[in-house]
């Protein structure tokens, strides 16, 4: 039984060596290239200084090499620390420093793009493409000066931290969840034996890498001696090209958020033929609207379909298999705590943070147990399911992505300009909320719409910039005084 | 009958003024590929679709909304061109 991640690779690595582990953008590797290729550049991260726990920041689009190097800095004794190709500098370099990261594995384009002083922190950048014409650049050729047979000699136990996947903070940074190899592959190994994942197995992954849903994608492939097809943005954003490319490389396991399924439902052309590969197919991150869930149960007959449900915190910790035929349930509201070995310790860097969602759980009186609160209220039905009824705090999912309200208000009134700002989420039937702002400025005219989306776009990911913009000459307020978003919510955008 | 050259001024306004710029990107040549750095995205392609059928008058169908055809603004107008000729 592996208590690593890279287990999983060394293990289908023997048994299936010429076998393709990755495909990605036309291009593939098999696993004796990828257990090779991650073991050379574990020799080049040790001696670059990585020991056990450094973290290294891995800032490029989706391709082969990503998953090289998550094994890569795995073998090395690396936290790996996924970050948004297309995410501003700004944030980029927050999480840089937030987590320490001194060695980044990047591409030139991508590395010119970041602040010079996130640039001068680093001591090294490893290009996967481009050449090294500067200081503490090494070129991803360089990989072959080192032994391919073996990684580095390391000494690690399950509870070592494997990755930190940073998601939206409300107090205007984002934050940096610690997984461990143990909560990983509790939950991989959980997957496995549920959907029973095979060699013949062909899996997607539609969700970007520093998204915990593609965890199970790369681990679950790994695991089973599969291959995992990395949808690149080519494809992703081209819905017929998507449902081709599901069609003729016969993907039998896909894993997304339901927004990107009902984007195939409404312009991919989907027949009953285009999915006949598909065995399984796993949603999860966003309620799936009945409607376009239906749609999806009629035009895949022979699928299994599965609900999964957890926070970035706990992996996955339940789920609900969609029956054809039934639905309804009742109950009195709380909200879920999740525990067990699939939680994450809490936050890189912010105890604070920590102690107030990683708990104590009050229920267990005879030892100490903690437990992840997932903000998340729920209802359990008659047939034991939960029944998601809404949020404790202002977080909102848009296209699946976590989104704190309040990162995207701090962001606003970071702007000399900007006197008062409220974020609202506008419910949408495909992407689930977009997102509305409503500003008051110091001085009225100013400051434009566009300017301020600008701005928003130095601070925040793309996918967290409001798409909606209300100019205010003052934000109306509650008896308290506070800013009334009941009011705002109730007014349509653009009345002013 | 349309002018080339005016096609592709409107498409790079529209591209540059309803995608880029309200992403912090202020200047894209003509052979950018504009899903790489998030320009365009999924929901985004929809709107792009939607304003090319309105001002060109021309259809697009959804087998037709590909990589090919709308990477960057060349490749826009060459499906525009070629849709006006018909």
């Amino acid at each position: 039984m592996a208590y690593v991640l890279q287990q999983l690779l060394s293990k289908s690595a023997k048994a299936y060596p010429e076998k393709p582990a990755v495909w990605a953008r036309g291009k593939s590797i098999t696993y004796r290239e990828l257990d090779e290729r991650s073991n050379q550049l574990a020799h080049l991260l040790r001696k670059q200084g990585i020991n056990k726990g450094d973290r290294v920041g891995l800032f490029f689009p989706k391709c082969v090499e990503s998953i090289v190097s998550m094994l890569g800095v795995l073998k090395a004794g690396g936290v790996y620390v996924p970050l948004d190709p297309q995410a501003p500098a700004d944030r980029v370099g927050y999480i840089i420093g937030n987590c320490g990261i001194r060695v980044l594995i990047t591409n030139s384009e991508k590395r010119l793009a970041l602040a010079p002083e996130t640039l001068s922190t680093l001591e090294c950048c490893i290009l996967t493409e481009g050449a090294a014409d500067g200081d503490n650049l090494i070129e991803w050729s360089w990989l072959s000066e080192f032994p391919a047979a073996q990684g580095p000699a390391v000494t690690l136990i399950e509870t070592d931290l494997a990755y930190i996947l940073y998601t939206s903070g409300s107090t205007g940074r984002p934050k940096g969840v610690m997984l461990s190899h143990q909560n990983a592959l509790t939950f991989v190994e959980w997957c496995a034996e549920e959907f029973q994942v095979r060699s013949e197995d062909r899996l997607s992954n539609h969700a970007p890498l520093h998204f915990d849903l593609s965890v199970f994608d790369v681990y679950n492939t790994l695991e089973a001696g599969a291959t995992v097809y990395l949808i690149t943005e080519d494809l992703a954003v081209f819905p017929t090209s998507l449902a081709n490319f599901i069609e003729t490389q016969g993907i039998t396991i896909w894993y997304s958020v339901p927004s990107a399924l009902m984007l195939l439902l409404l312009h991919g052309r989907l027949t009953a033929d285009k999915l006949k590969s598909l065995r399984i197919i796993l949603f999860a991150g966003e309620v799936f609207p009945m409607k376009y869930l239906r749609q999806l149960a009629e035009v895949s007959q022979n699928t299994e379909l599965y609900n999964l449900y957890g926070p970035t915190e706990t992996n996955v910790c339940t789920y609900y298999k969609v029956e054809r035929e039934r639905l309804a349930g009742r109950g009195e509201a709380g909200e879920l705590y999740v525990r067990g070995p699939a939680v994450t310790y809490g936050y890189w860097a912010d105890e604070e943070k920590t102690r107030k969602m990683v708990v104590p759980n009050h229920f267990q009186a005879h030892f100490e147990e903690k437990m992840y609160r997932t903000g998340d209220i729920v209802t359990v039905g008659d047939d034991g399911n939960y029944y998601f009824q809404g949020r404790r705090d202002s977080m909102i999912k848009s296209r699946g992505y976590r989104i704190e309200l309040g990162e995207i208000e701090s962001a606003l009134l970071s702007h000399p300009g900007v006197r008062e700002a409220a974020v609202l989420a506008v419910p949408d039937e495909i992407i689930g909320n977009r997102i509305r702002a409503v500003v008051s400025l110091h001085i009225s005219g100013s400051l434009g719409v566009l300017d301020l989306q600008q701005y928003c776009a130095s601070r925040v990911p793309k996918y967290m910039i409001p798409e909606l913009i209300d100019l205010y000459d003052e934000l109306p307020k509650t008896s308290t005084g506070k800013i009334d978003r009941v009011k705002l919510a109730a007014e349509p955008a653009g009345v002013r | 009958m349309i002018e080339s050259a005016e096609v592709k001024d409107r498409i790079r306004e529209y591209v540059l003024e309803e995608f880029a710029k309200t992403k912090g990107i202020n200047q894209i040549t003509d052979q950018e590929v504009l899903t790489k750095n998030g320009i365009i995205d999924s929901m985004g392609i929809f709107r792009l679709v939607a304003f090319l059928e309105e001002t060109f008058n021309v259809r697009v169908g959804d087998e037709e909304i590909t990589h090919d055809n709308l990477e960057s603004i060349d490749a826009i107008e060459r499906l525009v061109i070629a849709k006006s000729k018909k």
